[in-house]
């Protein structure tokens, strides 16, 4: 019983980091560092909570968040891709300009800068209670997750798939290793990365309608508060591989589910909220250490940088 | 011979100039869609700073730790380091200073001032010594790491503002005072504001004199260019990218000291709206140069409380500011052309 309870509880803190793991991993794999997935989830959570406020059902909430990070992460190819502007900064922008814009309207619309709570939310699909009684530990582990928790186990495959099984993934591998190579092999490499970052504002965006509306029915300004950076941390951990990635995305999902427990005992709060984030550090750091280790004279390093 | 060198300086700083105008331009247009007065929130926004003494003062106080995090984030970037963790070197100073000052109280003054002070400078040295050591040994990626120690440090100093040196007669997360003999002394003429941005304005051209004219900033300049080649020339330029993130954590943390002996007199778990990221807008916006930091820092901070006058006399939302920031810091680094391949 305690079991099956901790395994939900790690499934569901670790699927916004999964969506955001994803996210940073498809846009990694086209040679771009993504900062800019925790805007984009922000904003996703802002739009399903403002739309599901405004058209009382969770469908439209849904797809707006994902139209919304879509929308964010083709304006951010825009700016880098057409206008030259450096990844890096220009992600930091979209993370601005999704923190200040979501406290904007806040403050200019619905008169509250501390957050939207709507007094009734329209509830996404969960999995009903007793429907998977007959799994012995997935079954209750499973029971009442929402839709998008299921969406986003499905995504690894298919990020998988995408990216070793097809020739648009190969494309896309292939203009972030090797953009000269790529480009006189026929490949049109500003096309690829913005495909890219369109998947990884769809990634986001899921991870953003996960954080709004599988529980919570509300939004805070700071309710993300790093997932989309640990999710990056997840993909740097895991190399970039589907696979790799989402067991980091689950060991720091871990760490989280594990301080909410560890609250219970007389540690303050503050050093259990810490876990997930210390966890990726050194997870991180020890990623690196093995590689290092691994190839000394390392080519890689430059790859996965 | 002046001619060139003016028309030099209008090309360096023509590129961040028409980010600030482009942005200004569409914030003028939003504000004017939801108000009848966009003329005077606008001048509100950038002009009500010099209306009094005060507001001047107040003014001030806020350019002060806007200039040295930008100063820490022009070493970092200088060499090589896309240093996030201003904010978390901020406050790791911050609360260093406090800690020191509230157990240090029974010092004398002169001993304990200058102490808190190094206290705060190493604490944030520290924090950015990890990142930049992680960085040159093991390639561990630092805007990942910078970005988590800003939340680990959010959450060591909350807990030390609640718990540990929590002033339990106040409302909020803040700390006990500390000692008023300690506290810096207002800037001549200006009664309100703290003399920390003599110390910030001077250190500015500090840093442009360290990174601009001597040998060490030369080769902190050469390992940010380029690591291999820096070391292959003989440079030691591990030893340089970590020295200069300690400087940068440190200026950051110097900041936060600053802060509390100057101007708040006290730790407080929200006292920066987000004075990190707002540091590296300023030192990005001035092409991380020290000298333009100052001045980038210095429009950065009219703005900042100028958006609390406009709310008071228009009815615009201050967070216009936090939008504003968004756009210029996306569209700060775009250009229309190719910049030519840099090496």
């Amino acid at each position: 019983m305690n079991l099956t309870s901790l395994l939900a509880a790690v499934l569901e803190q670790s699927t916004p980091i999964l969506l955001a793991a994803l996210a940073a991993m498809i846009t990694l794999r086209a040679n771009i560092l993504n900062v800019a997935v925790e805007g984009m989830m922000l904003a996703a959570a802002f739009a399903a909570v403002a739309v599901g406020d405004w058209s009382g059902s969770a469908w439209p909430a849904f797809l707006s968040a994902l139209v919304v990070a879509v929308v964010l992460s083709q304006l951010l190819a825009l700016l880098t891709l057409r206008f030259f502007a450096d990844f890096i900064v220009a992600g930091l922008g979209i993370n601005l300009l999704a923190a200040g814009g979501t406290l904007f309207i806040l403050e200019r619309y619905y008169n509250s800068p501390g957050g939207l709570r709507p007094i009734a939310f329209p509830d996404i699909w969960h999995v009903p209670a007793g429907s998977l009684s007959w799994l012995p530990v997935l079954g209750p582990t499973f029971e009442g997750q929402s839709i998008i928790v299921l969406i986003a186990l499905v995504a690894v495959p298919l990020t998988y798939v995408f990216l070793y099984k097809t020739p648009l993934g190969a494309s896309l591998r292939a203009a972030g290793e090797d953009e000269h190579a790529a480009r006189s092999a026929g490949i049109r490499i500003a096309a690829m990365k913005a495909l890219s970052l369109a998947i990884s504002g769809l990634l986001a965006g899921l991870a953003g309608a996960q954080l709004a509306m599988d529980k919570l029915h509300f939004f805070l300004p700071d309710m993300t508060s790093g997932r989309g950076f640990i999710g990056l941390a997840a993909t740097l951990f895991g190399g970039g591989q589907p696979w790799m990635t989402a067991a980091a995305s689950f060991l720091f999902g871990f760490f989280g589910a594990l301080g909410d427990r560890l609250q219970v005992f007389a540690i303050p709060s503050q050093f259990v909220l810490m876990l997930p984030y210390l966890a990726a550090i050194i997870g991180l750091t020890f990623a690196r250490w093995r590689i290092l280790v691994r190839n000394r004279p390392a080519r890689i390093q430059d790859n996965l940088q | 011979m002046m001619a060139p060198a003016l028309s030099n300086f209008l090309r360096v700083i023509r590129a961040p100039l028409a980010a600030i105008l482009l942005t200004l331009a569409l914030g003028f247009l939003l504000v004017a869609s939801i108000t009848d007065e966009p003329v005077r929130a606008y001048r509100d926004l950038l002009l009500a700073n010099f209306d009094s003494l005060g507001n001047f003062a107040l003014f001030l106080n806020r350019a002060t730790p806007l200039t040295l995090i930008a100063l820490g984030v022009v070493f970092s970037f200088r060499a090589g380091i896309f240093n996030v963790g201003g904010e978390g070197q901020l406050y790791a100073g911050a609360v260093t200073t406090t800690v020191v000052a509230i157990a240090g109280a029974s010092l004398p003054a002169v001993v304990l001032m200058p102490l808190a002070i190094v206290a705060g400078f190493l604490a944030g040295a520290v924090i950015g010594w990890i990142p930049g050591v992680l960085k040159v040994r093991l390639a561990v990626d630092e805007v990942v790491t910078t970005l988590m120690l800003n939340i680990i440090i959010l959450l060591i100093t909350s807990w030390l503002a609640n718990q540990v040196i929590r002033d339990t007669t106040a409302y909020g997360a803040v700390s006990w005072m500390v000692p008023s003999s300690i506290w810096l002394p207002p800037l001549p003429f200006v009664p309100r504001a703290t003399s920390g941005f003599l110390v910030a304005a001077v250190l500015a051209v500090v840093s442009w004199v360290v990174l601009f004219r001597t040998q060490w900033g030369a080769e902190v300049r050469a390992a940010g260019t380029n690591l291999r080649f820096a070391e292959a020339t003989g440079v030691p330029a591990a030893r340089r990218v970590i020295s200069a993130m300690v400087i940068a954590g440190g200026l950051a943390g110097l900041a936060g000291a600053l802060y509390v002996l100057g101007v708040g007199h006290r730790f407080e778990q929200n006292f920066s709206p987000s004075y990190g990221l707002v540091g590296l807008t300023c030192a990005l916006l001035a092409r991380v140069h020290p000298i333009g930091s100052l001045a980038t820092a210095l429009f950065y901070a009219a703005m900042l409380n100028g958006a609390a006058y406009m709310q008071i006399s228009t009815d615009v939302p201050r967070s216009l500011v936090n939008l504003l920031t968004g756009l210029l810091v996306l569209l700060m680094t775009a250009r229309l052309r190719r910049a030519a391949q840099a090496a």
